[in-house]
């Protein structure tokens, strides 16, 4: 089988799968404790998410992505890929050009880093040319002043493999793996869903109004077309859902028929949203192109946050890149709301009852899910409901929201084993 | 005045029927209906006082949000055991 990934590239492979040849591979290096961030940035490099990256971006490549939205090589990029340390410590340890150093998480080995460039770069100047905001109430702001003031830059080695937990371990799928489950499907079209929510009734419209995109002019008696979610796993933050009761929710969805089992999957994705609203977007399509995706469906207000971008500013970036430079395609998508009058949920570039639409609004959803009072059918599966409580009981300590206490006692997602 | 959301689902609806309240609740979404009860100021600040996770949303909704959902429920079922929406003071008698 063929791993072609973003740029035209073969899909990044930088892991060590064997235990002994990693062993050796890591002795006597200078070690660095790294954040969640970094690990699942490694990760992510390693298997190939970051195709054409094989490592922490230099000073030329963030350069670039700031300027001009590409790599140095003219690949389209749009968010830089920072390894960030502060001055104090490579100075502490000692950390020149040339080095090999060890990526330690959770004090268990990762990866290795080789060091071949060390350098500054104006974080101002990254959050206004990515970000369109210097403003600190921003969240991907936020991430960059928390960086460290130096960056390595320098290709990523895994040394040791992550080992999910349930239940993120069924739906955790390197891009090789991803497309094997694929060819396996018979799937010609994969159509991304990119999410961190529980699924209502209006996302499951926007994943079903996708896959109608998606599948096209394909022949229908024997369907090639499947939608692929993917739920974001990064880093969470009080009052919002547990990552359990998001991707158990969207497999209820099948389990349910809601959707065939033989169109829907399932599957998470390690990253940390800078919420770059139609920067964002583009990074989406190049990770599910990765993936082996062929579509991805970008809804309104796609990985926007407040009022930083216009609802619709993730749709029309996509008319500013040339085609040829993403090998997966945009499917813009307006709301999806319930009309009272037409009596069902429907789509607003389709129904003209724009004055009496009754709009699906996740924090009315969220306020009833609060209250334990069982949304009607039509706004919220009741399985995907029965599914959320059952979550909130086996994980979320009685919540179906994260609180600090789940914060701090949860299982990890993932756990490294000791080398 | 304050107010504070119970939400109606088609259970719930059946129980105000019953007792002749279906018609005070609100259609907000696709059969979901919601209940507006009213308070004071100071029945406001007692409830405020006695659910401290609670928050009253002064920016959007003027309501109290973020109570527990078994006080939410205790509401409702005095509602339909009074027959009308002025149940806050005998709230307070079955909380203290």
């Amino acid at each position: 089988m063929r791993y072609g990934g973003h740029g035209g590239r073969e899909i990044v492979d930088r892991v060590i799968a064997s235990p002994s040849e990693a062993k050796d591979s890591i002795k006597g290096l200078k070690q660095i404790a790294i954040t969640g961030r970094i690990a699942r940035e490694c990760i992510n490099i390693a298997y190939g998410f970051f195709t054409p990256l094989e490592g922490f971006m230099g000073r030329a490549d963030v350069e670039a992505v700031c300027k001009k939205m590409t790599l140095v090589n003219g690949i389209l990029w749009p968010i830089p890929i920072v390894f960030d340390i502060s001055k104090e410590e490579i100075n502490e340890k000692g950390i020149k050009k040339g080095d090999t150093v060890l990526l330690v998480y959770q004090d268990k080995a990762l990866a290795t880093l080789e060091v071949e460039q060390i350098f500054s770069y104006d974080k101002t100047k990254i959050a206004q040319s990515v970000l369109g905001t210097t403003d600190a109430k921003h969240p991907g702001v936020r991430i960059l002043h928390e960086m460290g003031d130096k960056f390595i830059g320098g290709k990523v080695t895994l040394v040791n493999t992550p080992r999910f937990n349930p239940p993120f371990d069924k739906f955790w799928y390197t891009p090789k793996e991803m497309r094997e489950r694929f060819a396996e499907r018979g799937w010609q079209r994969i159509v991304a869903h990119q999410t961190r929510n529980v699924p209502h009734s209006g996302h499951e419209w926007l994943m079903k109004g996708a896959w109608f995109s998606a599948n096209g002019e394909l022949p229908v008696e024997k369907l090639q077309t499947g939608i692929l979610v993917s739920c974001i796993i990064g880093p969470k933050r009080v009052g919002d859902y547990i990552d359990e009761a998001i991707v158990l929710g969207h497999q209820v969805l099948h389990e349910a028929r809601y959707f065939r089992d033989d169109i829907h999957m399932v599957s998470i994705a390690l990253w940390d949203m800078r919420y770059a609203g139609p920067k964002e977007a583009i990074f989406h399509a190049i990770l599910r192109e990765n993936l082996g995706c062929t579509h991805h469906m970008f809804g309104r207000d796609h990985a926007g946050v407040g009022t930083y971008y216009d609802p619709y500013d993730a749709h029309r970036i996509f008319d500013q890149i040339p085609e040829a430079s993403l090998n997966i395609k945009p499917i813009r998508i307006l709301e999806w709301w319930y009309c009272p009058i037409c009596g069902e949920v429907t789509y607003s570039g389709l129904c003209g009852h724009s004055q009496e639409k009754q709009a699906f609004s996740g924090t009315m959803i969220r306020s009833m899910i609060q209250d334990k009072v069982k949304p009607t059918k039509l706004i919220f599966r009741p399985e995907v409901f029965d599914n959320l409580m059952k979550c909130t009981n086996e994980y979320g300590f009685g919540s179906p929201f994260c609180t600090e206490e789940y914060l701090s006692k949860r299982q990890p997602i993932f756990e490294l084993p000791i080398l | 005045m304050y107010s504070i959301n119970l939400w109606i689902n088609e259970e719930r609806y059946d129980k105000l029927n019953q007792v002749g309240l279906a018609n005070v609740a609100k259609d907000v979404l696709a059969g979901m209906k919601v209940l507006k009860l009213q308070c004071t100021k100071e029945q406001k600040d007692r409830i405020l006082q006695f659910y401290p996770m609670a928050k009253f949303d002064s920016a959007t909704t003027r309501s109290i949000e973020l109570l527990p959902a078994e006080a939410k429920d205790k509401m409702f079922n005095l509602v339909i055991k009074k027959g009308n929406l002025d149940i806050i003071e005998e709230f307070f008698e079955s909380i203290s």
